[in-house]
């Protein structure tokens, strides 16, 4: 639980930490909307090489950045897969038949149990989760025991591929910019920096005062409603609640235990937030002063040019080819 | 030896990247039964850190605490080589913030949880909820209420129901009388030391009361600065010079006490520890 980055400042040093929260929000809306627009194999191998490169210069722990994208591995690998079994576009790229035999079932169940035995001793347990994923498929293509009750077939195409490749890298990088946001940016400068770049929506009576308010209040409260969590599994599991084990109709009492604790706690701490911000006078959609001001830099400039550079190129770059 | 701790060093991760120390070189004992511990010390100091040691809801970074037998270390944890509950089962862990346990519908299944847990029928376990709650001063008809409507106070009180519930060998509160009344402070830490004196149970209090350490307590632990600095009697402890060096008050007993000899040349026969047995001695006095 401890280790989820998104959404948490970590205090450092580098030009990141230094430069306005509004150009680093411009600065990402303009690179995610690169991300999106690339659409060939080479610009977002270079995208991907500047990103790294962005990390290195702005001398952010990137350690840190990829064990925030830990949780996201399984939701990648499973994208990519759906991909390249329901995809059905373009060139087919190769194919094979997977033969449905009872002792072919055998073999796979084998493999899997032999996964379900094995995983908790080992290391990299995702990794070995693809492998076995690739391997049951694998078995079904190659092995030929006996006589089988039914096929299939197992096609790849080439969009299939592609089209994998550039979700998993396009979520990849969306993730990892707005980490890099949110880890130099502190909580308040990026309420000041939301507000302000949202401030032009307030000809269509929008209260961007506000809503910069609330997502501020939500990523703030993110790694406290964690450690809160931390806190009720302790005291849960010292009334016997083993959070580690326990069979699927324990499972869910141990989740309700956790949940109803957590949303009770959540629901008090916005009440007594409420109040505090009110004894300080705060009245929403009233004008107020600052303590800090922004101030815009020439290393401001510099990036906002560099990143609408990149958007342009990535859009020239989609026209010309 | 029920809990026996052995150079104990405990780090909390994540902040900074030296962490923070919360236990330096812990060595402790504490007997399954007949003892009456408090333990003391400032915000920050350690205290629920070692207290949450002593049920393994916190593992030593290194060293080891033996519970019941049971040799708690990292590796063995990590590697779940051995099972935690029947560690929870004898030492009850009653948390600071009631609201970190409270969950259920009714106060009844709330206090019913912890025993079902560990495999108590729920016949039994609803017969030890209603003889628990009316040890920690409520009656019967809290049991169907909803744990959410009821006061702080209430529900601090049905948070230790819920641990009681549980039987435990050794019962730990962390700060058990905190936004309480004083009446209903009182009346507590009388059932905390009759639950003592009559099971024959270890009781250990986190507290920042000097009144009720001079009072109650049998031994103090005092906490400074992630080391343990005291381990022993109180009477020794709040006449000792280290106690402003601690930061730690004088009982208000004992303060009196003091005062009569220095100011009013009133020498009492005993040590009186408690604001009665004060009252008892000076009659002796001043007949």
């Amino acid at each position: 639980m401890k280790n989820i980055v998104i959404g948490r400042f970590v205090p450092g040093k580098g030009f990141l930490y230094r430069m306005d929260p509004r150009t680093k929000i411009i600065a990402l809306v303009f690179l995610m909307a690169s991300a999106f627009i690339i659409r060939d194999f080479t610009t977002m191998f270079v995208a991907v090489g500047l990103l790294v490169a962005l990390l290195f210069v702005g001398r952010i722990n990137i350690i840190r950045v990829f064990s925030g994208l830990r949780p996201l591995m399984y939701l990648l690998a499973f994208t990519f897969i759906f991909q390249l079994l329901f995809n059905t576009q373009g060139d087919l790229v190769a194919s094979w038949e997977l033969h449905y035999s009872p002792l072919n079932i055998l073999a796979v169940t084998m493999l899997v149990v032999t996964w379900f035995f094995v995983r908790r001793r080992l290391p990299f347990k995702f990794f070995f989760f693809i492998a076995t994923f690739v391997g049951v498929i694998a078995l079904f293509a190659t092995l030929r025991l006996g006589p089988a009750f039914a096929t299939g077939t197992l096609n790849i195409h080439q969009n299939a591929i592609e089209t994998g490749f550039f979700i998993v890298m396009r979520l990849l990088v969306i993730v990892t910019l707005s980490t890099i946001l949110t880890l130099t940016t502190k909580p308040t400068d990026l309420n000041l920096g939301l507000e302000s770049v949202m401030s032009p929506l307030k000809v269509f009576r929008i209260r961007t005062e506000e809503m910069a308010m609330i997502i501020s209040i939500s990523l703030r409260y993110i790694p406290t409603l964690l450690d809160e969590a931390n806190k009720i599994m302790l005291a849960q599991a010292s009334r016997g609640v083993d959070f580690s084990e326990g069979k699927f109709k324990d499972k869910i009492m141990q989740i309700v235990s956790l949940l109803v604790p957590m949303f009770i706690i959540s629901f008090k701490r916005s009440d007594e937030l409420a109040n505090a911000m009110e004894a300080r006078s705060f009245v929403p959609g009233q004008p107020r002063t600052r303590l800090h001001q922004l101030t815009w830099g020439f290393a401001d400039t510099v990036a906002l040019v560099v990143s609408l550079l990149v958007l342009t190129a990535v859009i020239t770059s989609r026209v010309v080819m | 030896m029920a809990i026996k701790f052995n150079r104990v060093d405990f780090k909390y991760k994540g902040e900074g990247k030296k962490g923070y120390l919360a236990l330096s070189n812990i060595s402790l004992s504490i007997q399954g039964e007949g003892e009456f511990i408090t333990l003391i010390g400032e915000t920050g100091s350690g205290k629920t850190t070692l207290v949450q040691h002593m049920n393994a809801l916190l593992v030593a970074d290194s060293g080891s605490v033996d519970i019941y037998g049971i040799k708690v270390e990292k590796e063995a944890v990590k590697k779940k080589k051995i099972r935690l509950n029947p560690i929870r089962k004898k030492v009850g862990l009653v948390f600071q913030f009631p609201e970190y346990q409270l969950f259920e519908e009714t106060v009844l299944k709330d206090i019913t949880f912890g025993p079902k847990n560990f495999g108590v029928p729920e016949k039994d376990a609803v017969e030890t909820a209603k003889s628990v709650i009316k040890i920690v001063g409520l009656d019967e008809s809290y049991l169907e209420r909803s744990p959410f409507n009821l006061s702080g106070g209430e529900k601090k009180r049905v948070s230790i129901a819920g641990i009681l519930a549980m039987e435990p060998d050794i019962l730990i509160l962390d700060e058990p009388t905190s936004g309480l009344d004083p009446l209903g402070r009182n009346a507590l830490l009388k059932v905390f030391f009759d639950i003592h004196q009559k099971l024959n149970k270890t009781v250990i209090i986190i507290t920042h009361d000097m009144n009720t350490v001079y009072e109650y307590a049998k031994r103090v632990l005092v906490m400074r600065d992630s080391y343990l600095v005291y381990d022993g009697d109180p009477v020794n402890l709040f006449t000792s010079k280290n106690i402003e060096n601690w930061n730690l008050d004088v009982p208000d007993v004992l303060d009196l006490t003091n005062k009569l000899e220095r100011d009013l040349g009133i020498s009492l026969k005993t040590r009186p520890r408690s604001a009665s047995d004060l009252t008892k001695a000076l009659e002796e006095v001043l007949r």
